[in-house]
């Protein structure tokens, strides 16, 4: 038998529209970014001009980004905000454990491939999103 | 730290849903305190306090002895 969903919450209904608006932001910057890194060599011919203002417009949307992350933490509850900051500390912590021996691999050539900072952010993205999973699984 | 929530909310006939609804948090976090998985601050310790009309300490215990 259908059962309608019980009415959304308060808190549920704040954390859903900061959750779009930071939604929203990621996918910004992600363009941003993705125009910041192409955009020279595929739409302005590396015109000096339009880099610099591709460059400033990533770290406008960016700051923006951090600004929403911000809000969006700063209004979830106590529990979910320990989940965060669990998450966060971790990901700061393989971050920085990964990040500075896989510089120095690569600057000492013992691993074949340049050490990409893109390689850091995935790694940091899986991280979180792991830790994420982890500490929101365990309290429930 | 030991907490009488789920006793005090099942006297209401309260659902978890509707004592986070009540205390603006999620229901994982009321099922996290009740089961005590998670102490909550002492400001929504407040919250619960004033909402069951009962002094704090009769709702939230210390589980350490007291020392000597």
């Amino acid at each position: 038998m259908y059962q309608s969903k019980p009415p959304e919450s308060r808190y549920q209904s704040r954390t859903r529209t900061n959750v779009i608006r930071l939604f929203r932001w990621c996918g910004g910057w992600g363009v941003a970014t993705a125009l910041m890194a192409f955009g020279p060599r595929f739409l302005w011919n590396r015109a000096l001009v339009f880099t610099l203002l591709a460059v400033g417009l990533d770290v406008a949307v960016g700051v923006g980004m951090i600004l929403a992350n911000k809000k969006y933490v700063a209004e979830l509850d106590e529990l979910q905000r320990k989940v965060q900051l669990n998450s966060t500390g971790i990901t700061l912590g393989v971050g920085l454990i990964a990040g500075v021996p896989l510089s120095v691999l690569d600057a000492y050539h013992v691993i074949p491939f340049h050490a990409d900072i893109a390689y850091l952010l995935i790694l940091m993205s899986l991280t979180f999103a792991a830790s994420n999973l982890y500490g929101t699984r365990r309290y429930r | 730290m030991k907490n009488r929530l789920k006793v005090l909310r099942a006297e209401r006939d309260w659902t978890q849903a509707q004592l986070a609804e009540a205390l603006d948090v999620s229901r994982q976090t009321i099922n996290a305190i009740e089961t005590g998985k998670f102490d909550p601050s002492l400001p929504l310790a407040f919250r619960a306090a004033r909402l069951f009309g009962l002094p704090i300490e009769e709702i939230f215990h210390d589980q350490d002895p007291a020392p000597l």
